[in-house]
């Protein structure tokens, strides 16, 4: 029987990655941001007791859950893993953290399009602020 | 009157903050000083006008003096270094109740306060609009409705300067912003379903230099403070003029956690926590609380004496009630080809054609909508929280294809919606955090429905993919819970924003809202302030203060 100590808990960041992989999949992110959110997971677990102990106890049963390994699940099987324990405070405390830390990543930002700080850059004034050009510009005075 | 002289004459955002901080210090036992707890627009603009009349005035600002340079275009390190995130509870059917129990609002902690997070919409309230319960029949099922004490007679003077004030696109001269890609879609959109009063505003950022501040570049984050000063904020525009008057004593970082009064029930002062956390008293001969609706009602509550054992002006029982949110809903559409929302103005642009009372659509009262970009950061946090899964990440892989509006429209005020004093949960201070109760009225969630079916149709007009119909985000248009009445009995302040029961006490935010109107409320607050302003000095005149 594992002491579940929460300062010094022992997660796979493997299996941790795999399972935010599975609960965002975006098909063309690399591993690189997925595994820094489950190292940001692990970082906010180590200051946080409750979620620490849920981390352990809920990774354990990840990794039963579909009859073998989480990493090895096709993405049909963990997508019902996760189904299966959505609303549990595991699944929220993953979840939430990841929509924090996932999409807070500069590379995410880049894969999905978004430029971000602009103001060192002179905004987007001369960078495209009005470059849609499959739309008529529009009125912008009120009706008169 | 703001400086129009030209557009060679600009300070930067960087300046013109750091010189809301004047250097000048009136004594704690100066009794004759007016104090101002709060510096956003409601409070920023009363302490400004104040100035000007010669009044010396104390600004007690909970949070810190963060200037542009201070500010932050990443949106998650801007909102926990703006956002106000004291100890705050929910409770009430609300959906921000479950998804964000204690973030209630979307309010700021600095100086400038939520000015500095406003977007710049400037719409004005309908005649009709004051006179909600006259209009909608007054026999709405559990609404509260009231009519105002004033008209659109009485304000329009003061939504002129207002607006002057402010630089206001499309009003007294002023130009309009060009349409980013954002409003593009929007405007098209309206216009395929036969929309009409749409427009890139009015909006209060600077399309070319005015009153001393630049024109906007188009850089994208309003939200989180403006870096480059050409939106009106009341840290760049109205509290350096009143620095420079050698009126104004600002003190950043200063909580108020009482208003103290004497044995005949007069205002004397406040008692605050300094930076250090030493309790400090200010004297005062008049005390206005602007502090956003959820703490102004808080502050009057915890003002309780023996003498007001429920709570500072409150011999109506009104304190805290009526809290109003507006409809707030959102919606976003991906479209085949790139849009990328987030580059320019955040909110430049507007719909007016469903802002009327027409109760042939099943509700009272009526909505506006108005372009609004969130991040990737902001937008995965928001725009259905709680989502997991293919159907989510489709919608952000979607990111640069996709437009986004706001829905704003007016709640109907409700008795049981409240702010109350959580006896439970304590903030870092040791005061007891506010509870925020919301329950939606059938009026509310008819409008929403209505308002994100509108808004469904604006973006498939233009060949919407598909659509993502985003629930109320945390209250950023915090309204009621002092408000203005005819009839002591009926609200907390009269037509001027002073307490009906203590004739030194005056409220000077959107708390003072009798009914919130489908406008955004900024312009309102702020033409209100500029009034009492007025009225405050005409009373200081009169030794009547």
């Amino acid at each position: 029987m594992a002491t579940v100590t929460p300062t010094g808990v022992e997660i796979d960041q493997r299996t941790l990655t795999a399972m935010v992989r599975a609960m965002f999949p975006h098909a063309n992110f690399p591993d690189g941001p997925y595994a820094r959110t489950a190292a940001a997971i692990v970082d906010a677990a180590q200051n946080d007791v409750r979620m620490g102990a849920q981390l352990a106890q809920g990774m354990r049963l990840l990794d039963v859950a579909g009859g073998a390994p989480f990493a090895q699940l096709d993405a049909e099987t963990a997508g019902a893993v996760l189904r299966g324990m959505s609303g549990t405070a595991f699944f929220e405390a993953v979840r939430s953290q990841t929509v924090l830390t996932l999409y807070n990543d500069p590379e995410v930002w880049s894969l999905l399009g978004y430029e971000g700080p602009s103001f060192e850059q002179g905004g987007y004034l001369h960078r495209g602020f009005a470059d849609l050009d499959w739309l008529p510009d529009p009125r912008v005075e009120e009706e008169s | 009157m703001p400086d129009t002289a030209g557009n060679g004459n600009v300070t930067s955002a960087q300046e013109l903050g750091r010189a809301a901080v004047s250097g000048r210090h009136f004594d704690h036992d100066d009794a004759d000083v007016v104090v101002v707890v709060g510096s956003g627009a409601g409070g920023g603009t009363l302490a400004n006008e104040l100035c000007r009349q010669g009044i010396r005035t104390v600004v007690l600002e909970a949070g810190p003096h963060l200037t542009a340079d201070d500010y932050s275009q990443d949106e998650w390190t801007a909102f926990n270094q703006m956002a106000w995130l004291d100890a705050r509870t929910t409770s009430g059917s609300w959906r921000v109740a479950r998804d964000f129990p204690n973030l209630p609002a979307w309010t700021v902690k600095a100086v400038g306060g939520s000015s500095t997070h406003w977007a710049g919409a400037c719409p004005r309230f309908k005649e009709h609009e004051f006179r909600a319960k006259e209009t909608y029949g007054g026999g709405i099922d559990g609404a509260s409705l009231l009519d105002w004490p004033i008209g659109a007679d009485d304000l329009g003077p003061y939504y002129d300067k207002g607006e002057i004030k402010m630089g206001v696109t499309h009003r007294h001269g002023r130009p309009p912003l060009p349409a980013n890609n954002n409003y593009k879609v929007f405007a098209n959109g309206a216009e395929r379903v036969g929309y009409r009063q749409y427009a890139t505003g009015p909006y209060a950022t600077n399309a070319e230099p005015y009153d001393g501040r630049p024109a906007t570049v188009q850089d994208g984050f309003n939200f989180q403070g403006d870096k480059q000063g050409s939106k009106w904020s009341t840290l760049v525009a109205e509290l350096p003029k009143a620095a420079k008057t050698g009126k104004l004593d600002l003190r950043p970082d200063s909580h108020v956690v009482q208003i103290t009064h004497d044995g005949r029930g007069h205002i004397d002062g406040v008692l605050y926590l300094d930076a250090d956390g030493a309790l400090q008293r200010q004297r005062a001969k008049a005390v206005c609380v602007a502090g956003n609706s959820i703490e102004t009602a808080r502050l009057l509550l915890l003002s309780s004496s023996p003498s007001h054992p429920d709570g500072l002006a409150n011999s109506s029982g009104q304190v805290g009630r009526n809290y109003m949110r507006h409809l707030t809903a959102s919606v976003y559409g991906r479209f085949p080809q790139p849009v990328h929302m987030y580059r320019g103005e955040t909110m430049a642009g507007i719909i007016g054609d469903e802002s009327g009372h027409d109760p042939d659509r099943g509700f009272a009262g009526g909505f506006y909508m108005e372009p609004l970009s969130l991040g990737v950061p902001f937008l995965a946090a928001f725009i259905d929280p709680g989502a997991w899964g293919p159907e989510f990440t489709a919608a952000m892989d979607a990111y640069d294809r996709t437009a986004g509006m706001w829905l704003v429209g007016e709640d109907m005020p409700q008795e049981t919606n409240r702010v109350t004093l959580n006896s439970d949960v304590s903030d870092q201070h040791g005061l007891p955090a506010p509870n925020v109760h919301f329950d939606d009225h059938p009026n509310d969630l008819a409008m929403r429905d209505y308002a994100w079916a509108k808004g469904q149709a604006v973006y498939e007009a233009v060949g919407a993919d598909s659509v993502t119909l985003t629930p109320p985000y945390p209250t950023t248009h915090n309204l009621g819970t002092c408000r203005m009445s005819e009839r002591p009995q009926d609200g907390v302040v009269d037509k001027f924003g002073r307490a009906h029961d203590v004739p030194n006490l005056f409220v000077s935010d959107g708390s003072v809202f009798t009914t919130g109107a489908a406008a955004n409320p900024t312009l309102t607050i702020v033409a209100l302030a500029i009034r009492q302003a007025e009225y405050i000095g005409d009373q200081v005149r009169a030794g009547a203060l």
